[in-house]
This record gives C-alpha cells, sequence and structure tokens, in this order.
C-alpha cells in the first residue's frame, strides 16, 4: 500500500490553524497562531562540457551542457512555510517546495510537515515529515538564502541519498559548561526515489543518531544513519558523517565528510572544505569537493560517482532578504559511472575530462 | 566617472557602518537571574537557551549596532541564521517590536524576556544586564 499521510496531516494543520484564528477574527491573533514565510532561488547555469548535463542535484536528469548551453532547473526552487502555533508547547510547520525532481517539472511537494510537543524547553518530540539532518546543511539545503555558496557541493548529498523520513524525533538538548549538544534520534521511512538507480522508488527504514555540538563559533556535526530497504533490495546503506564551521562573523571556514557503507553498490567517501572571507556586503568564498568510492560492491560498479571540483564564487547582499551569487566550478570526472555533478552522460564522455561551469543565483526570503 | 564619485561609490557599496552614537544596555525583568554576554549572543543568534529574546525593528540604528558589537554580524547574516533556524522547522525569529518602549514593556511583563535599549530609555521596570560595547 502506498497511502502518502502527508497531504492529510498538512492540510488539517493549516485548516485547524485557520480556524482558531478565525474564531477570535483579529489580525493580531491571525499573527499569534499561524506564521507564513517562504523562500527561493531563481538561478542559471552555463556548462561548457557537451557531454554530459551539469545538475544542481542528486535526482535531476538534465542540466546545462549537453542538452543546453544554459539551464535554470539546477539551482531555482520556491519553499512555502507556515508555522502553526497550537498551545505553549504544541506547535506545527508545514512546508511546500517547487523544485525540479528529476523529471524536468516544479511540482510542488511536501518537504515538512510535522508537530513539535516540546515537553521541556530542552526536550521534543516531533512527529510527521522531516528532513534527514545526513549532512551540515542537509536540512537547509533548499533555501540558498542560508548558504554561503549557490548550493551545498553535490558530492556529500550523491552518498546520501534519502531526502526526508516520516516518522518521530526526539531532540534533546544537553548543556555543559559552554558547550551545547543538539542530540536527535529518528526513526520513519522513507520513499525518496533516485531515478537512475536499480533500486528505483525504494521504501525504506531510517534509523540516526546525530549530535551537534555548538560551542560559541564553532559547531561540530556528527551522525549515524541506518537505511534498510522495506522489499527484498540488495540496498542496505550505513552512512556516518562528520562536519564542522568556525564562523566568527567576518570570516568562515567549514568542512564536511561522508563514508557510506553498501554491499551493493560498495563504500563510498566524499567530503568538502570551503572558506570565506566577508568584506562588507561580498562574501568571496572558495571550495575543493570530491567523491571516491573506495571499495567495489556485488553491483561490480567501480568508481560510481567519482569526481573532483574546485569552486570559487561571491555572495552579495545587495539588499534586504536577498543576495546574488556568482560561482564558477572546475569539475574534472573521475568515472563514467554517474559522476556526482552530471546526469544524461554521452558516449564521447571520457574519464579525465574536464567541464567549467558558471552559477548565476538570486537568493531571497520572505 | 571621476575618481571622487568612484570613492564615494565604493564606500557606499562596502560600508555597512552606521554613526549610532548612544549606549545600548541588555535588559532583562527584575526578578531575572544573571545572564552573561556569551549567554545573550546564544539567545539571538538561535542558539538555543531557556531565554526569550525580544528584537527592535529590523534595520533600525539599535537594531544594526546591536548584533555588530555583540556578534559581530550585520543584518543580513542575522537573517541567513534565523532562516536556516525557521525553515528547518527549529524554531522562529525573535519578536519584533516598535520600539525601546515596547521592548522594556515587554521585558517588565515576562521574566524569561531579555531585551535591548537605549540606556538612557532604561527605569525601574527593568534590570541592566549588560553594557553592549
Amino acid at each position: 500500500m502506498n497511502f502518502n499521510p502527508m497531504p492529510v496531516i498538512a492540510t488539517s494543520m493549516l485548516a485547524l490553524g485557520t480556524l482558531m484564528a478565525h474564531a477570535d477574527s483579529t489580525i493580531d491573533t491571525i499573527d499569534q497562531h499561524v506564521a507564513f514565510s517562504g523562500f527561493g532561488t531563481l538561478g542559471v547555469v552555463h556548462s561548457d562540457y557537451n557531454e554530459a548535463d551539469f545538475i544542481g542535484r542528486v535526482d535531476q536528469l538534465h542540466g546545462a551542457g549537453y542538452s543546453r548551453s544554459w539551464s535554470e532547473t539546477p539551482d531555482s526552487d520556491l519553499g512555502v512555510q507556515a508555522n502553526v502555533t497550537l498551545t505553549d508547547t504544541l506547535s506545527g510547520v508545514v512546508q511546500v517546495l517547487s523544485r525540479d525532481k528529476g523529471d524536468g517539472n516544479f511540482k510542488p511537494d511536501v518537504e515538512w510537515a510535522n508537530l513539535n510537543y516540546q515537553i521541556t524547553p530542552d526536550l521534543g518530540v516531533r512527529l510527521g515529515r522531516m528532513l534527514l539532518p545526513s549532512y551540515q546543511h542537509s536540512e537547509s539545503q533548499n533555501v540558498g538564502y542560508t548558504l554561503p555558496w549557490v548550493r551545498v557541493p553535490i558530492e556529500i548529498s550523491y552518498t546520501a541519498t534519502a531526502e526526508h523520513s516520516d516518522g518521530l524525533e526526539v531532540l534533546y538538548r544537553l548543556k555543559t559548561g559552554s558547550i551545547t549538544q543538539n542530540l536527535q534520534a529518528q526513526w520513519g521511512t522513507t520513499t525518496e526515489d533516485l531515478p537512475g538507480t536499480p533500486f528505483g522508488a525504494t521504501h525504506a527504514h531510517i534509523v540516526l543518531f546525530s549530535d551537534t555540538l555548538q560551542c560559541g563559533d564553532t559547531s561540530v556535526h556528527l551522525l549515524y544513519q541506518k537505511f534498510d530497504a522495506l522489499v527484498s533490495s540488495p540496498v542496505q546503506f550505513r552512512l556516518v558523517s562528520a562536519g564542522f564551521t568556525y564562523d566568527p562573523g567576518g570570516w568562515f571556514l567549514t568542512g564536511d565528510s561522508n563514508y557510506t557503507q553498501d554491499r551493493y553498490f560498495g563504500d563510498f567517501l566524499s567530503w568538502y572544505v570551503s572558506g570565506g572571507v566577508r568584506l562588507g556586503r561580498f562574501t568571496p568564498y572558495a571550495v575543493y569537493s570530491t567523491t571516491e568510492a573506495p571499495n567495489v560492491g556485488t553491483s561490480g560498479l567501480r568508481k560510481l560517482g567519482d569526481e573532483r571540483t574546485v569552486s570559487a564564487g561571491v555572495r552579495w547582499d545587495f539588499v534586504r532578504n536577498f543576495d546574488i551569487k556568482l560561482q564558477l566550478q572546475h569539475v574534472t570526472i573521475g568515472s563514467l559511472d554517474d559522476p556526482a555533478s552530471f546526469g544524461n552522460l554521452q558516449p564521447g564522455a571520457r574519464v579525465g575530462d574536464k567541464a567549467n561551469v558558471l552559477s548565476l543565483a538570486l537568493d531571497f526570503v520572505f | 566617472m571621476n575618481t571622487s564619485a568612484l570613492g564615494a561609490l565604493i564606500l557606499a557599496v562596502f560600508s555597512v557602518t552606521s554613526v549610532w552614537a548612544e549606549d545600548i544596555v541588555v535588559i532583562v525583568n527584575p526578578t531575572a537571574a544573571p545572564i552573561s554576554r556569551e549567554q545573550i549572543a546564544d539567545v539571538y543568534l538561535g542558539r538555543g537557551d531557556a531565554w526569550i529574546p525580544i528584537d527592535q525593528a529590523v534595520g533600525s540604528e539599535i537594531y544594526v549596532e546591536f548584533y555588530k558589537k555583540l556578534t559581530g554580524r550585520d543584518s543580513a547574516q542575522i537573517k541567513a541564521i534565523w532562516s536556516r533556524i525557521l525553515f528547518t522547522g527549529r524554531g522562529v525569529p525573535p519578536k519584533q517590536l516598535r520600539d525601546s518602549a515596547a521592548v522594556k514593556k515587554a521585558v517588565a511583563a515576562n521574566p524569561n524576556a531579555v531585551g535591548y535599549i537605549e540606556k538612557s530609555a532604561v527605569d525601574a521596570s527593568v534590570k541592566v544586564a549588560l553594557p553592549i560595547d
């Protein structure tokens, strides 16, 4: 059975919020119970490599390069969110996002739809749909305005195939001296669909534990995630992730790494490091990102995803709630088996081929 | 374009400083426990605490100066930080009030609230927790 409860939960929460707001019928009360917000990115990408399409997300099939010289599909998106406050301890959030999820259309999808029950100020339980904290920016990767780059380096998401889960989360905040730990445990199922991979729309159990440690301007993110297909499938991912960010305001240094184990696909290691400096409204940055497959699985696929990318760019906060980013990338293809940044690989592609990619993005929040 | 016009343009583009001259103080309820500068920074950067932060209007002089002095960040960085918290369902940005009188009233009414106002606006309804300089 393939019943998706999310639209029902989402609609009920919106209806409940609206009902409560109308019961008092003043604008102030609406403000207190329901808050609407949103975000988006208008992006265009150009690639000089004609033997494949440069993509922005691993689930996309087409982008810039072979199909079209310029493409708006890799980075463009639009999201709207409603935060519903039901009582002092019970709240809900619904977020709907439109982006290219592979088939080229921007059909809206429910990204977040959950109820949060705050048992104590430091202990909360969420029930519903949540994005997975698989790596440092995985939960906010759709919100370009929150990122220093045009997009999260695709190599890091190549090794974390599921995006969200429907289930239960327990979040506990532990303060010891100047260190705050956000301990997170999730149990759920995912129905993530990755085009072009053998397991297709595999339904899977997800279990994860993560710890985000914050000490002043330093944060460290650690995660263990277990992904087991519900139906007969050789895919059993185990993901270990470790990342850090130091951001005292005037500059930042950040890095992230994923190690994925799977008997079928083999093992993957992906990581990136990035730094930037804030010069008034401009934040120039550089990134080095890579993914490789140190082990071969039973599928026999070698070097799945393999590539190296050097990027440089600048973010310009030109007016309140908007930024413009310009990013240049030089990608070296290390494998013809699904290199992370590319889809629609053509017969003329060769290992060692290089692509130069230019991305322009306008990010906004409202 | 002559050089002075170019200079003015560069200054305008790069400049995010203001000429705010008044001293800013962090205020809490008279019954509240002490709060440290690090705690205040954590509260206003959404790093989690039991305190409830109260904000001035975004982009107002006192807002810009407060965040610059307390956190070393400008309004766009603060917006990006709170956008990440908001759009990952972790919380909502601090409530913004229109002026220091409103902030003072909110802090006086809630023992968990923390706010910031001009030093000259302080009265007996609130307690100064920390000068921001």
